[in-house]
C-alpha cells in the first residue's frame, strides 16, 4: 500500500493528517472521473504499454482499469463498482458525489467543526433526501401493458450518455423490446435471457435484436446443411461421443482382442443414443420439415457422420446458459437421456442458418413462434468499440429492468439534485438544531455537484447555471439544466429519466462512506470494541 | 482420443509454460528444416495434439497452441493480449465510431522490446541485406540473462487472441494476493469466470476427441484459488474429461517469512490449495523444489535460483517429456514406428497410475537431464540412480513395492552405434524417395551427409528399451509396475532458452569428460538435450502429505489461534478446515494403510 511506503509510521499517522490524506483521495478520484459524467462527458481511450486500447464512458469500467493503489481510493472504488452491481449504473455520480461530501465536510471542520458534528449533519440530511425522493419520483404504472414511452425515455437517457445520438437511439428500441421479450409475468426478470453476442465486422458500427438465438459456433460436418428451414430443434445434454468409462480404462486388457470388444461395445452405446434422435427425426419430419440438434454435450465424428447422412443438422458444446434460452425461444424442453424423447420435447424455429467470419462461425435461430428469449447482435470494427457498445446495451438493458421493477423513475438532467437541495436548505435545515445544521448545508451543497459537472461538461459557467436553476426552481418548476443553452429546462418535457434505484442507491451510499473516511479515529476503535455499526 | 488443452493459471506456471510452448515451436520449426538433425526430421509426434488450426478473418491460415494463459493484469509485458495473428486491421485508427463528443487518450510509454523480441520482430519483416543492424545470438542471450521481467520476454510463440487472459485485480496488490481465499473470490468479480469458461468452451468445441486437459497452476498464492474455480467451473460442465494437475511452486515463493502470523499463514495457504486442487483433477503433481540449484538435479547444470526464467526451464522440460506419450501417433498392429515407443493417451497414462490398488493420486516427477548415453544396451550411468525428484518434500531411498512407475526417455545417444546408424539411413532413404529423388548416387550422398555427425548418434528404441529393462533389472528395488515410453527426438533447446547448461555439457547433450572449452563458465551453444522424466507413485511422497497435514491440524484446528482466524478470513469455516483434514489422511491413507491417521490427537 502507497500509505505505507510513504510513510512508514503510518499507523500512527495523527489523526488530522489522516483525515486530510482521506480528502485528498477523494478528490483526487472525482477530478479523474468527473469529465465522464452525462451525455456531454468525455470519452477516454486507454492505451496500454502493449498497445492494447480500452474505450470507455463508464465510471465503472474506468475504475477498474485504474492501477488504484491509494486505500482510501479503493474504498470509494468499491464503493462506486457495488453500485454498478447493486442498480446498474452511477458510477460516477457516487464517485463524485462522495468527492464533494468530503470538499464540503473539509470546509465545515477547517471553520473549527468536529468531523462526528458533520457526519450527524449528514446522517439528517440524507434521511431527508430520501424521503424527499418518495415524494419527487414519477410513478409509472407497470400493469400487463407496460409504458412503453416511458422505458424508451429510461433507456435512451441512459444510452445517450454512452454513445453518440443516433446510435444511441437505434438502441433504445432493442433494449426495450429485448426486455419486454423475455418479461414474464409475476416473475423477476432474469436478464441472463437476453443473450449479448458480438461479430468484428469490418467498417460499420450495426446492432441488431434478434428474436431467437444466435449461437457463437456451427455444425460440425461438411455435409450438413448450412441453411434450413422449418427446423424441429432438439435441445439436449447426451454426450453423443465415445468415451472411457472408468472401468475399462485402456491399460490393462489381458489382450489386444479383448481392448478391442470393449471399444466396440462402447461405440455401440454410442451408436445407440445418435439412432434415437434420428429415429424421432424420421417420425416427426414431415414434407421439407428439418432437424436440428443443439447439443451441450460433445458430438465426435462418427456420430456426426450418421446424423449427416440422416440429414440432421448438429452443433456441439453450446453454452449451457444456451439450453435455457432455447427452449424459451423455441419451445419444447431440454432433453438429459435419449430415453426422454419424444415430439413434444422439440422446439421449433422458422429458419436456422450459418454465418462465417474467417474460424468464427454463427449459427441464427431465427422466425421462432412466442420468444422468451432473444439476442443482441453486435456488430463492432473492433474489440475495443464492441466492448464499449456491449458496456452501454448491459447499462441500458439494466435501465429498463429497473423501471418496471421500481415501478418508478427520477427526473434528470439535475433536477432532482437541485429540488432536493433546495428542500433541504429551505426546508429541514430549520428543524435541526445547533451546528448540525451546517452538516445539512454541506450535504445540500454536495448534491449540487451533479448539475454543476453536467454544466461543466457542456462548457457552460456553472455559477450562472446554478443560479438560473435554484432560481427558476424557487419559481416553484421542477427544473433540470438544457446541457446546450444551460437554461432550465423541464426533463419531463424533454424525456429525461433516470432510475430511482440507482438515485436512491447513490444518496444511501455516498454519506455512509464518506462518513466512515470523515471518523478515521473512530473507525478504529470501533472496530476494536466491537460495536455494531449503527 | 487426440486433442490436449492446456491452461497455465498464474506467474510461474506462465514462466514454464512460455518455456514448454518454446521447445514446441522450436520442434514445429526444426521438423520442417532441411538442415535439421534427423532425430528432428523423423519425429513423428502429432502436434495436433497441442495445437489448433485456425484462420483470420482475411483467410490466413494460423496454428497456435490450444492454451489459455491466466496472469494478472500488466503481466503480459510488451505482449499484445490479442496475439500478433489475427491484427486487427483499424485498431489504431484514432477515429471513435461510437461518441462524437470529446475524446481524451491516455497512452501508456510502451514497453521496451529487448534484443530478443527486437530480433523476433524483425525476422517477421523481411530485411533486405542490410547485416548492421543484425543482432546477434550471443548479444540476444546475454540480454536475457541480464533480465527477464515477464514470461513474454522469451516466448518466441505465436498465441491465439483467445489464450492470454489477464485477470483484473480490482485494485488488489500483487503482494496481498497471496493466499488462496483472496484468489477463490477473484474470478466472482465481473463477469471473469464466465469469460474464462467461454474461452474453453471455444477451443473445447472444435476438438473431435479430446483426451484431457493439461493444468498447470501456480499455487504459491492467489493464484491456486483462481485455479481451483476454473477447475471446478471445468468440473461441472466437463464430467469426463480427465485433468492432469501440475501444481508448481516458483523458487521466490519459499522465501523467509517476516513474522511468525506469516509463517503460519502462508503454511496453511499450502495445505489449503493443495488439498483443494488434488480434488479437482484426476492426477496431481507437486513441482518445484526450494533450491534448485543446490539439488542433486543440477550435476551438470548452472542454475540461478532466483531467476524465474532460470528454473522454470527446468521443470518446462520435465513436463514437455511428460507429455510425449500423448502425443505420439498410435501405429496400427502392422508397423513398428522407428522413433517413438509407448504412446498413451492422457487418461490412460493417468489411470495407470492411480487407477491401480491403492487410488493414489498424488505423482512425484523426476527428472534427468542430461540423460547419460549408452555404451553398448547400458547407460554410462545408472538411469534410474540418476534420476532426481523434483518435488518438494519426498522421502529418499524408500522402499516401496506397491510403486508404480512411468517413465519417458528422449533422444539418448549412443555412441556411434551401427543399428542406429542404418535405421536412420533407412528412414532416409525413405524420406527422400518420397520427396521424389531418384538418382542413387545423389540419395546416398544425402543420406551420408546427414549422418556425417562425429560418431555421436541418437540410440534406436530398441536399444533404449533395452538399456532402461537392464537397470530394472540391477535395481535393488523394483517397483510393482512400470511403464516406459521412448522418443528418439531429444530437447530441442531454442535461443532464447537460458545459460544453464554447465562446462561438461556438449552440442548434443552429450555429458563430456572435458569441459569444452576453458575459457567460459558455461557452453553457449547447446543445440539439443537428451532427457528423462518420471512420475511415480510411492510412499516417498508422504512427508509432502504429512506436513500439510500437520500444519491444518497444529494451526488450522486450534480453536481461537491466528490460524484459525486467518483461515476464516478466507472464508473457511471450522467444517471446512475439519473437511481439509480429513482430505490429507485420505491421501496418507492411500498410501499407508498402517498408520492410524484418521482421529484427531486431542
Ligand atoms: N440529456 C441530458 N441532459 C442533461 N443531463 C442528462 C441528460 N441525460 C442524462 N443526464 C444526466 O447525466 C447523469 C448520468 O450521467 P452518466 O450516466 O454519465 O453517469 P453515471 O450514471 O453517474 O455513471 P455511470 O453511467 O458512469 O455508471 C444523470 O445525472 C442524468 O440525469
Ligand atoms: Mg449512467
Amino acid at each position: 500500500m502507497s500509505l505505507r511506503v510513504l510513510n512508514p509510521n503510518a499507523e500512527v499517522l495523527n489523526k488530522s493528517a489522516a483525515l486530510h490524506m482521506n480528502i485528498n483521495a477523494a478528490k483526487g478520484l472525482q477530478d479523474v472521473l468527473k469529465s465522464n459524467l452525462g451525455p456531454k462527458g468525455t470519452i477516454k481511450m486507454l492505451v496500454g504499454g502493449a498497445g492494447d486500447i480500452k474505450l470507455t464512458k463508464d465510471g465503472n469500467t474506468l475504475l477498474k482499469e485504474m492501477q488504484i493503489q491509494n486505500p482510501t481510493a479503493i474504498m470509494i472504488a468499491r464503493t462506486a463498482v457495488a453500485q454498478d452491481d447493486i442498480s446498474g449504473d452511477g458510477t460516477t455520480s457516487t464517485v463524485i458525489f462522495i468527492g464533494e461530501l468530503m470538499k464540503q465536510a473539509e470546509r465545515c471542520i477547517d471553520e473549527g467543526m468536529h468531523p462526528r458534528v458533520v457526519v450527524d449533519g449528514f446522517e439528517i440530511a440524507k434521511r431527508a433526501t430520501l424521503e424527499f425522493l418518495e415524494k419527487f419520483k414519477t410513478r409509472v404504472v407497470m400493469g400487463d401493458g407496460p409504458d412503453r414511452e416511458m422505458l424508451k425515455m429510461v433507456a435512451r437517457t441512459t444510452l445517450r450518455t454512452k454513445l453518440y445520438e443516433s446510435l444511441a437511439d437505434q438502441l433504445t428500441d432493442i433494449v426495450v423490446n429485448a426486455v419486454l421479450c423475455i418479461r414474464k409475468p409475476e416473475e423477476a426478470i432474469d436478464l441472463f435471457m437476453v443473450e449479448i453476442m458480438h461479430m468484428r465486422h469490418k467498417f460499420d458500427v450495426d446492432t441488431r435484436l434478434v428474436e431467437g438465438l444466435v449461437l457463437d459456433h456451427g455444425s460440425r460436418h461438411p455435409d450438413m446443411k448450412r441453411r434450413a428451414e422449418n427446423c424441429h430443434i432438439l435441445t439436449c445434454n447426451v454426450s453423443l461421443e465415445y468415451e472411457k468409462s472408468e472401468i475399462n480404462s485402456g491399460f490393462f486388457y489381458s489382450n489386444a482382442e479383448q481392448r478391442e470388444a470393449m471399444v466396440a461395445a462402447e461405440r455401440r452405446s454410442v451408436d445407440e443414443r445418435v439412432k434415437k434422435i434420428i429415429a424421432l427425426k424420421n417420425k416427426v419430419c414431415k414434407g421439407d420439415e428439418n432437424f436440428v440438434i443443439i447439443n451441450q454435450k460433445g458430438i465426435d465424428p462418427p456420430s456426426l457422420d450418421l446424423l449427416a447422412r440422416a440429414g440432421i443438422v448438429a452443433l456441439r458444446r453450446a453454452k449451457r446458459r444456451n439450453m435455457e434460452r432455447l427452449v424459451l425461444a423455441c419451445g419444447g424442453e431440454a432433453v438429459n437421456s435419449v430415453d426422454d424423447l419424444a415430439p413434444d420435447c422439440l422446439g421449433w424455429a422458422g429458419l436456422v442458418y450459418e454465418h462465417v467470419l474467417g474460424e468464427e462461425k454463427y449459427t441464427f435461430v431465427e422466425n421462432v413462434k412466442h420468444p422468451n428469449s432473444c439476442t443482441i447482435l453486435i456488430k463492432g470494427p473492433n474489440d475495443h468499440t464492441i466492448a464499449q457498445i456491449k458496456d452501454a446495451v448491459r447499462d441500458g438493458l439494466r435501465s429498463v429492468k429497473n423501471t418496471i421493477e421500481d415501478e418508478a423513475v427520477v427526473r434528470g438532467a439535475g433536477a432532482f439534485e437541485v429540488a432536493a437541495r433546495q428542500h433541504l436548505v429551505n426546508q429541514v435545515k430549520k428543524t435541526v438544531k445547533g451546528r448540525a445544521q451546517l452538516g445539512v448545508q454541506a450535504f445540500a451543497d454536495a448534491l449540487l455537484i451533479v448539475p454543476k459537472t453536467l454544466a461543466e461538461n457542456s462548457g457552460l459557467d456553472t455559477q450562472d447555471v446554478i443560479i438560473s436553476l435554484t432560481g427558476e426552481h424557487d419559481n416553484g418548476n421542477v427544473v433540470g439544466l438544457n446541457q446546450h443553452t444551460g437554461d432550465p429546462i423541464d426533463p419531463q418535457m424533454e424525456g429525461i429519466f433516470d432510475n430511482y434505484a440507482v438515485k436512491r442507491q447513490i444518496i444511501n451510499s455516498g454519506p455512509v462512506i464518506a462518513s466512515q473516511l470523515l471518523l478515521v479515529d473512530e473507525v478504529i476503535r470501533a472496530g476494536r470494541n466491537m460495536r455494531k455499526p449503527t | 482420443m487426440k486433442e490436449l488443452v492446456t491452461f497455465q493459471v498464474g506467474s510461474y506456471a506462465n514462466f514454464i509454460g512460455s518455456h514448454f510452448w518454446n521447445f514446441q515451436d522450436e520442434l514445429l520449426g526444426l521438423s520442417e528444416d532441411p538442415q535439421s538433425n534427423l532425430a528432428f526430421k523423423n519425429q513423428n509426434l502429432d502436434m495436433d495434439a497441442l495445437y489448433r488450426t485456425g484462420e483470420t478473418q482475411q483467410g490466413i491460415p494460423t496454428y497456435t497452441p490450444r492454451l489459455i494463459s491466466v496472469d494478472f493484469q500488466g503481466s503480459l509485458g510488451s505482449m499484445n493480449k490479442h496475439g500478433t495473428l489475427y491484427n486487427q486491421t483499424s485498431s489504431h485508427s484514432s477515429s471513435i465510431p461510437t461518441w462524437t463528443g470529446n475524446v481524451s487518450t491516455q497512452k501508456s510509454e510502451p514497453y521496451k522490446k529487448n534484443l530478443f523480441l527486437k530480433r523476433l520482430y524483425d525476422e517477421g519483416k523481411e530485411i533486405v541485406g542490410d547485416s548492421q543492424s543484425e543482432i546477434l545470438d550471443t548479444d540476444v542471450v546475454n540480454s536475457l540473462e541480464d533480465g527477464v521481467d515477464f514470461w513474454t520476454d522469451y516466448s518466441k510463440v505465436h498465441y491465439h487472441p483467445q489464450s492470454l487472459f489477464e485477470l483484473n485485480g480490482s485494485w488488489i496488490n500483487s503482494q496481498d494476493f497471496n493466499n488462496f481465499g483472496i484468489g477463490r473470490n477473484a474470478l466472482s468479480e465481473g463477469l471473469q469466470g464466465d469469460e474464462i469458461n467461454e474461452r474453453f468452451r471455444f477451443f473445447i468445441e472444435e476438438c473431435d476427441h479430446v483426451q484431457g486437459i493439461q493444468f498447470i497452476v501456480d499455487d504459491s498464492g492467489g493464484f491456486s484459488g483462481v485455479g481451483a474455480s476454473i477447475l471446478e467451473n471445468i468440473a461441472d460442465d466437463y464430467t469426463n474429461v480427465p485433468v492432469l494437475l501440475y501444481s508448481v511452486h516458483g523458487p521466490d515463493s519459499f522465501q523467509n517469512p517476516k513474522n511468525r502470523k506469516q509463517n503460519i499463514s502462508s503454511k496453511l495457504h499450502d495445505a489449503v490449495s493443495f488439498s483443494a486442487l488434488s480434488s479437482l483433477c484426476k492426477l496431481i503433481i507437486p513441482i518445484g523444489l526450494p533450491s534448485l540449484s543446490e539439488s542433486g538435479f543440477c550435476k551438470y547444470l548452472n542454475i540461478q535460483d532466483k531467476k524465474m526464467y532460470h528454473s522454470s526451464a527446468v521443470y518446462a522440460s520435465a513436463i514437455h517429456s511428460i507429455s510425449l506419450p500423448f502425443r505420439m501417433n498410435r501405429i496400427g498392429p502392422s508397423g513398428e514406428s522407428l522413433s517413438e515407443y509407448g504412446a498413451m493417451d492422457l487418461y490412460e497414462g493417468v489411470q495407470m497410475l492411480v487407477g491401480q490398488g491403492r487410488q493414489n493420486t498424488v505423482a512425484i516427477l523426476d527428472a534427468v537431464m542430461p540423460v547419460p548415453s549408452l555404451t553398448g544396451r547400458v547407460f554410462k550411468q545408472s538411469l534410474l540412480e540418476s534420476f532426481q525428484p523434483l518435488t518438494p518434500e519426498t522421502k529418499h531411498d524408500v522402499e516401496d513395492l506397491q510403486a508404480i512407475e512411468s517413465v519417458v526417455v528422449q533422444g539418448v545417444l549412443g555412441s556411434g552405434l551401427i543399428k542406429s546408424c542404418v535405421i536412420d539411413a533407412a528412414y532416409g532413404c525413405v524420406r527422400y524417395m518420397r520427396q521424389g529423388w531418384t538418382r542413387p548416387d545423389k540419395l546416398f550422398r544425402a543420406i551420408f551427409d546427414d549422418n556425417d555427425e562425429k560418431g555421436v548418434h541418437e540410440a534406436s528404441l530398441s536399444e533404449v528399451r533395452e538399456a532402461v529393462e537392464a537397470a530394472y533389472e540391477k535395481a535393488t528395488t523394483r517397483p510393482r509396475f512400470s511403464h516406459l515410453s521412448v522418443s528418439r527426438c531429444p530437447i530441442p533447446i531454442p535461443l532464447p532458452f537460458p545459460l544453464i547448461f554447465g562446462t561438461h555439457v556438449g552440442k548434443r547433450g552429450e555429458i563430456l569428460s572435458q569441459p569444452e572449452s576453458e575459457s567460459e563458465s558455461e557452453s553457449h551453444d547447446v543445440e539439443s538435450v537428451p532427457m528423462a522424466a518420471r512420475l511415480r507413485s510411492s510412499t516417498a511422497i508422504l512427508p509432502f502429505l504429512e506436513n500439510k497435514l500437520g500444519n491444518i491440524r497444529k494451526f488450522g484446528l486450534e480453536r481461537g489461534s491466528i490460524g484459525a482466524e486467518v483461515l476464516r478470513n478466507w472464508g473457511f469455516g471450522r467444517e471446512e478446515v475439519e473437511e481439509i483434514g480429513e482430505n490429507y489422511s485420505k491421501l496418507v491413507l492411500a498410501l499407508d494403510p498402517h498408520q492410524d491417521y484418521s482421529s484427531d490427537s486431542d
